[in-house]
């Protein structure tokens, strides 16, 4: 009887979570299906059901395989690498933009700084390429005319590293502002009043009132950004990497989209995805447990 | 601030917050999902041609479809249904592939199990084996000798070796009207300020590139190019096969990998020092310093049009279609000469490079296809009267006109008549190239097509591209290890070009060494022990 009562008052609710539960279940519950093929022979003739089960053996091969774990390495650092660089950055700039008084000025660069976020991939690695080119490359167009020779960006591993990391925090770290700059208008402005009558300066009060205030935010993204660390996208290393840093640029989906897709072995794509899963699901785990200790934030 | 507002855009703020959280845990694993769809074969013993049935062909979509057509509705599908579809009460269906991905997407459709088209083709082997070995293809022997009499005769029985896998007829190889590959172009306008004369082996190559560098002839400003190189096969095949030295039967078919539709020369004698030759180039700044860079040759055309090449290697007439390299060149520097030569020779004295296989893509009827008579009868359909002609040329008098036997085509067409064939090349597959009985007649035809002010010089680079051509090798059965690594070292073998090439002379050694080792262990150890067993039979036989 109550239940009823309840469900014919807050019925207009559940309705709404109607869509987003069925969409779960249509996209990211139902495909679950094919994690099978991991431990089938896939035949595209067959289709999933009729494939021949074949256990642990797509593992296997999977895991004597030199470029998986070069892929892995490279996958594990170019994220954390990425955490390191691309993390901080919309932290800084979402307190500096907080920070700004002039309003137009504020709006301004917030647009101007969205826009990368918006250019694909594609693109991006086509602005790289004439920017950042060894022999025709507008840098090292400069640099060739000064009479020093012309650096390697995109040709030399570690200098890769570097423009890999830099094109990303130019592309990211503008739209990556608007969670914190939601999360700053949720702080008390009473606070920065009190914090200014009793003296402190600005950067007195970005220390004790902002930042505290972004903690748990900072953590829940922290936390994100870890299950992260695993997956690694597509488009970036694929369209700014190349042959001569492979070493460096070649990454787990790049290795999935060669030895998976391009040779039509969906098995050991499968096996790849799975295991990817697994991992990201153990430091998703494991960075809430760590952070649960520490600082009492969590995501669940 | 009010306290209301505030709280307002707290909330907003957290549902922001959480909806892109959510877009960025759930956005990053997505898997494939494949239906499993079975065909359900609906007992279809005998042919009913009162039903009207459809037909589905795939065909390459290169998204350079012209205002007012679509790549499953222009002149020449309406053509097909016109001529080959109403009178045999079909509804032929288009199914476009993009060109770039044709092997993935296929795979996918493949896998999709709906959908599938009744006629699938793709260039690459490996695909082509894959698929008869999962079983996937209808076997069209018999399907021929009762539909396709003319298809057969058109195809002819050598080449329909190609399209066999352990001795079943799973595809209809395409046949190519040309196997000529590649040319090399140098700037002959150079030459002549320089006072120098056209290269005829590798060392006076080097000479003539080293002049280039050093004295600028172009007056580039030090951004002289002397050799284009990219990290597409055109343009680095040339230079590498010339190193290789003259080989025996049991080298050619046993040291030989192939990688795709081409076949690699990595463990043939020689090969090294080609590589050896490349970083010599490049550390002397005769080669193009991104060429790593630029695998769809792109920036190499950009560099020619701009006249900072001086000395490139590219498919036989590639440089001479209109508004393209050579035409740029010519509106970009007055007086440019751009001239094709046959500048890499081998220790004979000889200029070998690799040829096209006598096939072009292998056509293919999938298994849990209900229509397979009618793709016969739709190819036997193609090369019967004049359809095929018609595909590749139009129109008489608005298209072409017939000049000694050959369709030539009309200067100054209007745009709505040209655009009429703008598709001519992925509609007519059971051809690549013109077919006009020789291969004479088809290299005229093919030179013919291009600007006629380039006539001379297109004749020339189709010439080159047949001297000492070397013709892919055929194994008497696929090799199971090329189809499964093909990919993996395709990408390998290009790496140990980029890297070798750019590697420091004294480094060169050791980065040969481990990127050869990594190549072997990655399949090309299998492919290896795999041919030589395959040869072993085929001598045996």
């Amino acid at each position: 009887m109550r239940t009823t009562s309840y469900l014919l008052r807050y019925w207009q609710l559940y309705a709404l979570l109607l869509l987003p539960v069925s969409y779960f279940l249509i996209f990211r519950y139902g495909p679950m299906y094919g994690i099978q093929i991991a431990f089938k022979d896939f035949n595209f003739f067959q289709g999933i059901g009729g494939s021949e089960w074949i256990g642990l053996e797509a593992f296997k091969e999977v895991f004597a395989m030199k470029d998986f774990y070069l892929t892995l390495r490279n996958t594990l650092m170019l994220n954390f690498l990425d955490l390191l660089v691309s993390f901080p950055a919309p932290l800084f700039l979402a307190i500096l933009l907080y920070e700004m008084k002039i309003l137009w000025f504020k709006k301004l660069s917030q647009t101007i700084l969205y826009i990368p976020h918006f250019i694909s991939w594609i693109i991006i690695g086509g602005i790289v390429y004439q920017v950042f080119g060894t022999q025709s490359g507008m840098i090292n167009n400069v640099i060739t005319g000064l009479g020093f020779d012309a650096i390697p960006f995109l040709t030399s591993k570690n200098e890769w590293l570097i423009t890999y990391l830099l094109v990303g925090v130019w592309q990211s770290a503008g739209w990556g502002t608007i969670i914190y700059l939601a999360a700053l208008t949720g702080i008390n402005k009473e606070l920065f009043e009190a914090a200014g009558i009793d003296g402190a300066g600005r950067l007195k009060q970005i220390w004790h009132i902002t930042l505290p205030g972004l903690r748990s935010t900072i953590v829940v993204l922290l936390i994100i950004n870890l299950g992260h660390m695993i997956t690694i996208g597509f488009d970036r290393p694929f369209v700014i990497g190349n042959l001569a840093v492979r070493e460096y640029a070649d990454v787990l989906s790049t290795f999935v989209y060669r030895v998976g897709i391009q040779s039509g072995q969906y098995t050991l794509a499968t096996v790849v995805g799975l295991f990817q899963a697994v991992v990201g699901l153990i430091f998703v785990l494991g960075a809430n447990y760590t952070s649960k200790k520490l600082t009492d934030e969590g995501i669940m | 601030m009010n306290g209301k507002k505030r709280k307002a855009w707290t909330k907003k703020g957290s549902v922001v917050a959480l909806i892109l959280a959510c877009a960025m845990v759930f956005g990053a694993c997505s898997s494939n999902s494949g239906g499993s769809s079975e065909p359900s074969s609906s007992g279809n013993g005998g042919e009913k041609p009162s039903k009207r049935v459809t037909l589905k062909v795939e065909v390459f979509d290169r998204g350079n479809s012209p205002a007012g057509a679509t790549i499953t509705n222009n002149y020449l599908t309406n053509y097909v249904q016109k001529s080959f579809g109403d009178p045999n009460n079909i509804d032929v269906e288009f199914v476009p592939v993009p060109r770039s991905e044709e092997v993935e997407k296929l795979n996918v459709l493949m896998a999709s199990g709906s959908n599938v088209p009744d006629i699938v083709f793709t260039y690459d082997p490996n695909t082509f084996n894959r698929y008869a070995k999962q079983q996937g293809l209808t076997d069209v022997g018999p399907l021929l000798d009762e539909h396709g009499k003319k298809l057969k005769e058109f195809i002819g029985e050598d080449l329909m070796a190609y399209g066999k896998y352990d001795g079943v007829q799973y595809a209809i190889p395409a046949k190519r009207a040309n196997i000529g590959k590649y040319a090399s172009f140098i700037r002959e306008d150079w030459l002549k300020t320089l006072g120098m004369e056209l290269p005829q082996t590798t060392e006076e190559l080097y000479e003539v590139l080293k002049a280039f560098k050093e004295k600028d002839p172009g007056k580039t400003g030090g951004q002289v190019i002397p050799m284009g190189m990219t990290i597409a096969n055109a343009q680095f095949e040339p230079l590498l096969w010339s190193f290789i030295k003259p080989m025996t039967d049991e080298q050619k078919y046993t040291l030989t990998q192939q990688l795709g539709s081409n076949d690699y020369p990595i463990l043939l004698p020689g090969f090294k020092d080609g590589l050896l030759f490349m970083n010599k180039l490049f550390n002397e700044g005769l080669m193009s310093k991104d060429f790593g860079l630029d695998n769809d040759k792109k920036k190499l055309g950009e560099d020619v049009s701009n006249g900072k090449v001086g000395f490139f290697s590219e498919d036989d007439i590639n440089p001479f279609y209109e508004n393209l390299m050579y035409d740029l060149l010519q509106t970009n520097v007055p007086g440019a000469k751009l001239t094709p030569i046959d500048a890499f020779t081998n220790e004979e004295g000889k200029h070998p490079k690799p040829l096209y296989a006598a096939n072009g893509m292998y056509i293919m009827i999938p298994k849990s296809s209900e229509r397979a008579v009618e793709a016969v009868k739709y190819l036997e359909w193609m090369v019967s009267d004049d359809h095929l002609f018609h595909i590749q040329n139009g129109v008489e008098n608005e298209n072409y006109k017939l000049v000694d036997g050959i369709a030539v085509a009309m200067d100054d067409q209007p745009q709505d008549v040209l655009d009429r064939l703008y598709n001519s090349g992925d509609m007519g597959i059971i051809s690549n190239g013109k077919q006009l009985g020789s291969q004479e007649k088809n290299l005229k035809a093919r030179a013919m097509q291009m600007p006629s002010k380039f006539f001379a010089e297109v004749e020339a680079a189709q010439n080159i591209a047949l001297t000492d051509g070397i013709e892919p090798l055929l194994m008497s059965r696929p090799i199971e290890a090329q189809t499964k690594y093909a990919t993996t070292l395709k990408d390998k073998f290009n790496e140990i070009i980029v890297k070798t090439t750019m590697a420091k002379p004294d480094q060169f050694e050791s980065m040969y060494e481990s990127l050869m080792k990594d190549y072997m262990a990655s399949g090309g150890q299998a492919i290896l022990d795999e041919r030589i067993e395959v040869y072993k039979e085929m001598q045996s036989k």
